[in-house]
This record gives structure tokens, sequence and C-alpha cells, in this order.
């Protein structure tokens, strides 16, 4: 059949995701035939169609997506024609950024009736990011205290709700005053501003010189300092994004002098080896999302042939929360 | 032993030194055996800082000779050692005054030799496989220096709680004592390169935990020997510090945990020490762990001791008896 799809021919502005009709072949043996009805725009897809993150070229976008199965390929089972399912397509070709593809049934996880494909869409790779950060590269107990920066963003805000439902104390950390009020409402106790990059000693003053049992930070290198003289004697600082670039450069031997902290550079590869350990995780986002520990929330709808738009919005911080495309 | 420049081991001088009676809540004590460790020679030659005139020497063992006023729990002729954290340098000596609270008591079964080899050695190597990493039946790690002075106690210990171990060493002649130690497994890097072998001996996956204290020069490999999500402990310098690593870099080799592990950040409280110190001699009484005493010195040839550790002609321990 035929459907239509983004497609990239090279690489550099938004301009280069051309919407085209594209030929999606029947689903072979372990596959479906996917519909979309939701497709979750990543900053990581932008970072990919600027030619920051290497993609192949020429080729589709986008990571996760939700959807109707249209068609089931031999030797299928679990999954019939109507069921409504999402993914997180890790090892697979990036192609979420379309009306239909066809995808290994192993990838998918049914949803609940409880929530919509759009809200799915919206949660998928951000939420299981919470999820395995907050469960294996700091298990996250109650009585904890934990820092987050970028805490009123995509997975920030997933992952301080989830902690202050475990039954943490969550402080934010947001790059302006504007942002206080969403971070709050994610559900973090405190919210810190910077001053002139610095948020390390404020933190102290709220865990009386203790510093949190974990940080996580996605922010990168123009926050990694302080995050590192945040964390209390022996505990972890998790770096899981750069958006203000990679931590390429650090004194190991100076942590030492900092408590010894546990320092991790924690990427979803390393927590979804096999399509088991991605399906359980994304269960266990489900589960949290239907007893309400999360909520989700979408920021803004586009139609997928405006994916372009919906770039440059992203790029130019026009939008806020999760931004979902829909066929 | 007095410093009064840094540089080779000749500047260690012996003399006669003023030892003043012990103050309130302080200790005189009169020191049997020393242990010798990789940071004095550091700080002899200038390496890490040290205070100039100054002694040398953190942990010793000896004998309580007098209390000063409000001294509870230790009396003259009590056998006691510590690791001297928090207190001037100055083990390297026949006496010396020292605070009370600093002092553990040391078990009958242990001779002061003994303890002297173990007792900083043994401390560090019970925080790095009780907190550090924690090992337990059915890990795999891996050990440098596996034939040293932390090094043997780590093999021996982790062997004894059920873990598998892989011991790195330097050079053939020290895969002896290693194996001695408790490796399973011993390598001996070829052009520096080890974890190809470790990665071989643990059926591709890694090792759970890598114990570190080499330093710069081993700790590219020692990345690359660890399982996905396992964990990377950098314990000492031998070969330099590990100062600039790229964080990012660690997520394509499996999102290991990093961490510098420092006495200093695991023994806060004197409480904290003697909890360490007795673990350890628990381990000690049950035989998981037996003190390896290298070479003893003379306390006058502390020089000679210092150059056979810098020359790395050493296994276990190195003791000096005033």
């Amino acid at each position: 059949m035929q459907a239509h799809a983004i497609r990239i021919h090279k690489t550099g502005k938004a301009d280069v995701l051309k919407w085209q009709v594209v030929e999606v072949p029947d689903p072979g043996k372990g596959e479906v035939l996917v519909r979309h009805t939701a497709v979750a725009l990543n900053f990581a897809d932008i970072q990919r169609r600027r030619g920051i993150t290497p993609m192949p070229i020429p080729g589709g976008m986008g990571l996760d997506a939700a959807g109707v199965i249209e068609k089931v390929g031999p030797g299928v089972k679990g999954f019939r024609a109507g069921d409504r399912v999402a993914y997180v397509g890790l090892g697979m070709p990036f192609d979420a950024y379309s009306e239909a593809r066809v995808a290994p049934a192993a990838k998918l996880t049914k949803l609940p009736k409880a929530l919509t494909d759009r809200q799915a869409a919206s949660c998928m790779l951000k939420g299981v990011t919470a999820q395995y950060l907050i469960r294996d590269t700091c298990k996250v107990k109650k009585g904890d205290t934990i820092l987050v920066t970028a805490a009123a963003g995509g997975v920030g805000s997933i992952l301080c709700q989830w902690a202050k439902s475990i039954g943490a104390t969550v402080i934010g950390v947001v790059g302006s005053q504007a942002k206080v009020k969403a971070a709050k409402a994610a559900g973090c106790k405190h919210v810190v501003v910077p001053r002139a990059g610095k948020f390390a000693d404020a933190v102290r003053k709220l865990t009386r010189g203790a510093g949190v049992d974990c940080a996580y930070d996605s922010v990168g290198a123009s926050t990694w300092d302080e995050v590192m003289r945040s964390v209390r004697r022996r505990g972890t600082a998790v770096n899981f994004g750069g958006a203000s670039g990679d931590v390429r450069s650090l004194d190991f031997a100076a942590t030492g002098l900092l408590g010894s902290p546990y320092l991790v550079r924690a990427i979803m590869i390393n927590y979804a080896v096999t399509d088991d350990e991605m399906r359980g995780r994304v269960r266990d986002l489900f589960r949290a999302i239907g007893r309400g520990d999360i909520k989700v929330r979408i920021g803004q709808t586009y139609k997928l042939k405006d994916a372009a738009k919906a770039h440059r919005d992203t790029e130019t911080r026009r939008t806020t929360g999760s931004t979902i495309l829909v066929p | 032993m007095r410093v009064y420049e840094t540089g080779p081991p000749e500047v260690l001088t012996w003399e006669p030194v003023e030892v003043p009676p012990p103050g309130p809540g302080e200790v005189l004590l009169r020191h049997t055996a020393i242990g010798v460790n990789l940071g004095e020679t550091m700080r002899r030659r200038g390496r890490n800082p040290m205070t100039l005139p100054g002694g040398l020497g953190h942990e010793g063992v000896g004998v309580v000779e007098a209390i000063g006023q409000g001294v509870g729990g230790l009396r003259p002729g009590d056998r006691v050692g510590y690791t001297g954290r928090g207190m001037v340098e100055d083990s390297y000596s026949e006496r010396r005054v020292a605070p009370a609270a600093k002092m553990i008591r040391l078990p009958k079964a242990i001779a002061d030799r003994d303890a002297a080899a173990l007792l900083v050695k043994g401390i560090c190597a019970q925080y790095l496989l009780r907190d550090t990493f924690r090992v337990k039946p059915g890990h795999t790690i891996l050990v440098h220096a596996a034939a040293g002075g932390v090094g043997s106690v780590l093999c021996q210990w982790a062997r004894a709680l059920g873990a598998t171990v892989i011991g790195v060493v330097g050079s053939r002649a020290k895969v002896k004592a290693a194996t001695a130690a408790g490796c399973h497994h011993v390598v001996v890097p070829r052009a520096g390169k080890f974890a190809e072998a470790v990665r071989a001996l643990t059926g591709g996956a890694g090792v759970d935990c890598v114990y570190d204290s080499v330093g710069v020069a081993t700790w590219t490999e020692s990345l690359a020997s660890v399982r996905r999500r396992g964990t990377v402990v950098s314990f000492g310098g031998a070969s330099g510090d590990v100062h600039d690593i790229d964080l990012w870099a660690t997520g394509p080799l499996g999102s290991p945990r990093l961490v510098r592990a420092v006495m200093a950040s695991h023994t806060v409280t004197d409480d904290e020490t003697r909890a360490r110190a007795r673990d350890l001699f628990r381990a000690v009484a049950a035989g998981r762990v037996t003190p390896h005493l290298g070479r003893t010195y003379r306390l006058c040839d502390a020089a000679r001791a210092h150059r056979d550790l810098e020359a790395r002609r050493t296994t276990g321990s190195l003791v000096l008896i005033p």
C-alpha cells in the first residue's frame, strides 16, 4: 500500500522535512502493519535532522508513536488487526513520522483503555526514560531527596511527578522564573532558579548542608559542575542529556573531594537491551499513569505533514510541554 | 622521621624529636609497627602536598603508654591502631601523641605487625567491597594491582564472599602472588591492553565491577572491561590520577557508574572508621582475610622501604618496625 511519510534527503533546517508518498510493504514474518494515530516529536529528532546526531540519509524520522494494527504478518502472536498499540522504536529505522509503517510485533505494547493514543505518543520515549532513571540508574525510594534540572521539561516533569509519588522530596532547577509554576505543578517541593549559573549552594541549604541523594541532569555542560556539587556524600549524579552541550570533560580525581559521588551517563540503549526489557518498562510506565502517579499533558498538536513547522516552533522555544504530530 | 624538603627517599631524616605528654583527650603511644602507604611516597616526592618540615605516615599500631585528662575507655598497656584520618602525619616515629578518639583497639588474635600490614589497606578494601560496590555471590570483579596491599585484601575478601575474581598485575613475576591472594584468573596486560582478555574470561559480558588503583595508565581499558551498567571504581593513582574524563563517551560503553572512592568519603566520623575496622577484624577472625605482610624494615630504614615500593619490587604490605 501507499502512505504519506516525512522523508529527509539531506540534513539541515526544518524545511528539509519532506512530506512524500512512500510504498509500505506487507508485514513480513513477526511483523505488523501499524497505522499511526499520534507521533511523538523529540528533541533528538531535531538533532538528527540538523546532522548533529548521525542518521541514515535519505531516511525517515521519529522514534516513538501510537497507532492501530491494520495487518498482522505470519507468526505474530498476541496481536490482531484493530489492536491499539504504541512503541519506542529503539533498534528500528526512524520512521515514526509516517501515516503507516511495518514494525516488529515484539516492539509493540498494547495500550490500556484509559490512555488515549495521543497521550501515549506524548509520553513513550520521555516516560520510559524517566522510568529507567528512577527505577534503575538510581533507585528512588521513599524519603529520598532528588534534584531534577529542566524540571518543567518533557522528561523532567515526568521524573518529578513519579519521584514525588514514590515519596521522594523533589528539588527542581529551571532556567527562568516563568517556569517555576510548571515545575511546582509537576511535583517539585522546591524550585531553584540559578543565579549566574549557580544553584549548588541553594540546594545545600534546602538539604541542611547534606546535598541530594540523586541528581538528574539533562542540561549537560552548563549545569554539570553544579550538579556534582549538589549531591550528598556517595550520592549519584546522572546525566541523561546535553541541551546545553554534552559533558565531555570533567576532573574525575577531584570528585573524591566532593564526597565520591557516582557519576553516570545514562542512555536508553543500556536500559532496553531486549524487547522484553523495553516492554517491561513501558508496562511499568502505563501502570504509573493508570494509578494517576503521572499525568500526561499534551502541550501542542500539529498535523504530521506540518512537521517542519513543529520543528521550527520547538527550535525557537515557542512550544511548552510535549508536542505530538497527528497524521 | 622528618622531611625538610621533598625529593628522593634520602630526604627522610632519622633524628630525635621531643614528644610532649598527652593533653586532654590524647594518649601517648609507643609504636610497634607502622604500615607504609604509596601516598606517603607521593607526598615525600612532592607529587602530593605535605607540610614542611614535617613528619610522615598516617597509620600506626602500638601500645598506649600514658593517657591525658578525660580519656575514657583506654588504659596504659592497651594495644591499638589508627588510620590517621584528620591527624598530623607522624606515624614514622617511635612515639607520638594522638587523639584517643581515633584509637581502634586490636583483637588479641592479630599480631601488631599484621595489624599494621592490614589496617588502612583493610579498611580501604572494606568500604570498597561493602559500600562503593557491594560484592555478592555470583559477581565477577576485576582488581588491579591484585598482588598489592589493598588489592590482595580485596581479592581474598571478594572470593570469600563468593565472587569470581580476575586480577590484573604488572608483570609475570606477580601472577603467583595474585593467585595466592585468591584470584581465579590473572591477566598480565600486553602493551597496556587487558580489556579483551577480561571480555574473553566473562563470555563477552564484562565484569560487574572494576577496582582500579593504577589510574591514568589503566583507566581506558578499565572502562572497556566493565559490563553494561556495571561500576568502575578508581581508588588510587599509582600511575597518575585520572583527571580529565569524557563522561558522555561512557554512554556507548554501557553507562557504567564511575566513582572516585577516597577514604575521606567513607570515614567521616571516628565511629564509622571503627565500625569498618571491626568488620575487617571479623573477616580476619573468620579466615576470609589473611594479612599479607610483604616485608618488614627497621623504621630507620624507611628510605629503603620507599625505594622498593616505588620500584614496584614488592608484593603485600610493607611495615616499619621501630
